[in-house]
């Protein structure tokens, strides 16, 4: 199962962030990379938890098998990225003019990048997908 | 899509929360399927038929001006 297949990435995410904070605590790295390597952790030991509650707890199981294999959730779940995905188009779209009259042309231009690099993702997945189904 | 799951779940005596877990789904796909809120894949809708040992037909009402 994924959520089983999972538990080996999530020690590799407490180690790395292990590694970073030794690396923060060292000044090899600065207080962004530490951070982030605390962020790692903090999401790796939950994730742990979460799996050792999984293996020990057997309505806890069924709870999560249900969870990640619901027909619904799955629909939801893609719903709700692309209503993501429209909504942050439609925001840069909005930002690149907004910006431009502002007279903001990195925004503007940052804007305007973003739309294009998610439009051009947006094409690649639609060719991919056509030719998968 | 229309269907007569409440029905005829209701019919057989059995729980929202029970039939969730033969389906093998949330208790809150069962309830979302019942008030026409969402349409089932048609593998879970062969798998309640087969469940109520009816037709897709006989548990689903297809409406064409919905399409």
């Amino acid at each position: 199962m994924k959520f089983e297949k999972k538990i080996y990435l999530n020690i590799f995410y407490v180690v790395i962030g292990l590694a970073l904070i030794g690396c923060g605590i060292a000044d090899i790295v600065d207080s962004f990379w530490s951070g982030m390597g605390g962020a790692l952790i903090g999401v790796g030991v939950i994730r742990i938890v979460q799996y050792v509650r999984y293996r020990k707890n057997p309505e806890y199981r069924e709870k999560m098998e249900i969870e990640v294999n619901d027909e619904r959730n799955k629909f939801l779940s893609g719903r709700a990225w692309a209503w993501a995905g429209y909504a942050f188009v439609m925001l840069n779209a909005v930002g690149t003019i907004a910006f431009k009259i502002l007279e903001n042309d990195l925004l503007s231009q940052y804007c305007a990048y973003s739309v294009c690099i998610i439009i051009v993702f947006y094409w690649i997945s639609f060719l991919f997908l056509r030719k998968k189904y | 899509m229309k269907n007569k799951i409440e029905e005829i779940r209701k019919a057989k005596g059995i729980r929202q929360e029970d039939f969730a877990k033969i389906m093998g789904v949330s208790r809150q796909t069962i309830s979302s399927l019942e008030t026409g809120k969402y349409n089932p894949s048609i593998f879970l809708a062969y798998k309640i038929a087969k469940f109520f040992e009816m037709t897709i037909e006989e548990v689903f009402i297809f409406d064409e001006e919905e399409i």
